[in-house]
């Protein structure tokens, strides 16, 4: 005590005891309110699920699994028939077409951006990818609507017609009449809508890499192509899946766009040219003028959505440990 | 000790008379490199022997790794860098604008001061420089990989864990995994950009035993900033200074009796 009754002296009259549990009660605070804010996280997230469930109940009772597998969706016919299998249909083949799309164009992008481009070049297409992210939902969805669907009905869907017609598999996803409204539209919207996810997040990890990693492999005689393709991407490939998960998720769950331009039909139809739905459509466009066994039903499409997604991540999670697997542990 | 078989008849090789000169395999003429408008190399006047281990020793910031760069090349992934006057390999025009880039880099291999294992396996790190080349089957392909790390003195350690990731071994390993993987390729010349300054003393010592034995069958380039090292490993060195070359010669007599002033500065510790 004598020491530390020096050392006080020493430092005036300055009481350190009182100070130090000043700093206690800081931190105990801090502690309590970061504590409060990750529980609260799984508190909402919980009670989403459950309200999601209460509300879809007496659909789950009424329909049971067969819910799944029922293509028709009658809500006026006396019983109502509820069957989620065109939204389901729709809502996974626009994801996986506006994936397709979106993958490999955003991570070119990418690519460009942070290896091939020249200096000056480098912020106006950054700035132009971000504004994308940017413009709000109701604007692309206007834009596939007056723009992109009548191209794609009188321009592109004949023109693809005529080269596949015949073709066993591919002459059935092309035909049809021309419609404006299509899942195709719809995926071609999604792709740009969630182009900026995956670019923004592959640029931001590319430019993690080591320079003299890259090096290492431009001084064995890589291409640039073979440098992003063997060294790049392994080294970041974490980063560019959590990318393409958002993406992912953001196209599953897109909801005004979508509703503006898929036509809203619950009917499926082999080809991408004809009109369907996702989930996310049919609840925004139903929704309001829904009541009793059809708004369940709406409300269980919601927890199907919520089900999917959560399969979409955990998939990821998966492929991601399989190659870290594969790269060797 | 068999992946020491190329190296028998090197073992213990310490230059001590002049050596017979070789023939040359890189020469520079009055080669100059700018960065943007910095003058980082004036005039360099120098050749490489065929098989010979040269070694480029000076302060900090003298051109040793810079000079290095150019050989194969590497300074053109930056803009705003270039080169001027005149540097052969063989009858090859290094600076030649149209030169094939990956074809050079095949030719002339580097490895660098942090070692820079691929994100892949070990098989992999190696086949992958391989398969840039070469189509090959896979059993060939095991063989290539085997020679290969053999060369690079680390087959005894990894055998049992090809499919391990490279990024699992320890400093030392990796970074002869990475000489493996520039031998594999069979270049003529290898760079080795301080390739032991990462590296604990027994790495060290290995990778300078790994050194001797390549220069049987390449053409060596190291800068080091540890004089021991270039005294031990090298046949001839060069000492740089402010982007000059001051003095280039046997090494031996480098170490015993430079004839630069400057040199003798240095390599007696009174500056750098």
């Amino acid at each position: 005590m004598a020491v530390q009754g020096d050392v006080m002296e020493a430092a005036g009259p300055y009481d350190r005891a009182k100070a130090l549990s000043a700093f206690k009660l800081g931190d105990a605070t801090f502690y309590w309110i970061t504590r409060v804010s990750a529980i609260s996280v799984l508190l909402i997230l919980g009670g989403i699920i459950l309200s999601l469930i209460i509300g879809a109940w007496p659909a789950m009772r009424e329909y049971g699994f067969s819910f799944l597998f029922t293509q028709r969706w009658a809500p006026s016919a006396d019983p109502p028939v509820l069957g989620a299998l065109g939204p389901i249909y729709g809502t996974l083949i626009t994801s996986v077409i506006a994936m397709l799309i979106a993958i490999p164009v955003g991570i070119g992008i990418a690519v460009f951006l942070t290896e091939l481009c020249p200096q000056w070049l480098r912020r106006p297409i950054g700035i132009a990818v971000e504004l994308l992210a940017g413009i709000p939902s109701i604007i692309y969805g206007m834009w596939g609507f007056f723009v992109l669907g009548p191209f794609l009905a009188n321009t592109f869907q004949p023109f693809m017609i005529r080269i596949f017609d015949g073709v066993p598999v591919l002459g059935a996803i092309f035909a049809g009449p021309p419609s404006y409204l299509s899942l195709f539209n719809a995926s071609l919207i999604l792709a740009i809508m969630v182009l900026p996810f995956i670019t923004a997040i592959s640029v931001d990890v590319f430019k993690t890499v080591p320079p003299v990693l890259k090096e290492a492999a431009y001084g064995m005689g890589c291409t640039t192509w073979e440098v992003v393709r063997s060294v790049v991407i392994p080294y970041t490939r974490v980063g560019v899946i959590g990318g393409i998960m958002l993406a992912l998720g953001r196209a599953l769950g897109e909801t005004m766009a979508v509703t503006f331009i898929i036509g809203n039909s619950f009917r499926i139809s082999s080809s991408i040219f004809a009109p369907g739905t996702t989930i996310s459509a049919a609840i925004a466009s139903e929704f309001a003028e829904s009541d009793g066994l059809h708004q369940s039903g709406l409300i269980l499409l919601g927890l199907l959505l919520f089900v999917l997604t959560f399969f979409v991540l955990a998939a990821a999670r998966l492929m991601l440990m399989r190659l870290e697997m594969k790269a060797g542990k | 000790m068999t992946e020491l078989s190329i190296s028998t008849t090197a073992a213990g090789h310490v230059p001590q008379a002049p050596l017979p000169e070789a023939a040359p395999k890189v020469t520079a003429r009055n080669l100059n490199f700018y960065y943007g408008e910095h003058h980082a190399l004036k005039n360099i006047n120098l050749t490489l022997g065929t098989n010979r281990v040269t070694a480029f020793i000076g302060p900090s910031g003298c051109g040793k790794s810079t000079l290095l760069r150019i050989f194969n090349r590497m300074y053109d992934l930056y803009p705003g860098q270039r080169a001027v006057g005149q540097l052969m390999l063989d009858q090859t025009n290094i600076l030649d604008p149209k030169l094939d880039l990956n074809l050079l880099r095949a030719r002339v291999g580097m490895v660098f001061q942090k070692p820079t294992p691929f994100p892949m396996t070990i098989y992999e790190n190696i086949a992958f420089g391989i398969r840039l080349y070469e189509k090959i089957s896979k059993s060939e392909m095991d063989g290539r990989v085997e020679k290969a790390l053999r060369g690079g003195a680390l087959w005894n350690e990894v055998k049992d864990k090809l499919n391990a990731s490279g990024l699992s071994l320890s400093g030392g390993q990796q970074q002869r995994l990475c000489i493996a993987r520039t031998v594999a390729v069979r270049p003529e010349v290898i760079l080795f950009d301080e390739p032991c300054s990462a590296l604990d003393p027994i790495s060290t010592a290995k990778v300078e035993e790994l050194i001797q034995e390549l220069s049987e069958d390449y053409t060596i380039a190291i800068v080091t900033h540890n004089m021991q090292q270039a005294a031990r490993v090298s046949d001839k060195t060069a000492f740089m200074y402010l982007g000059e070359l001051i003095e280039f010669d046997d090494t031996n007599k480098i170490f015993t009796s430079p004839s630069d002033r400057r040199t003798q500065d240095y390599i007696t510790g009174r500056f750098g």
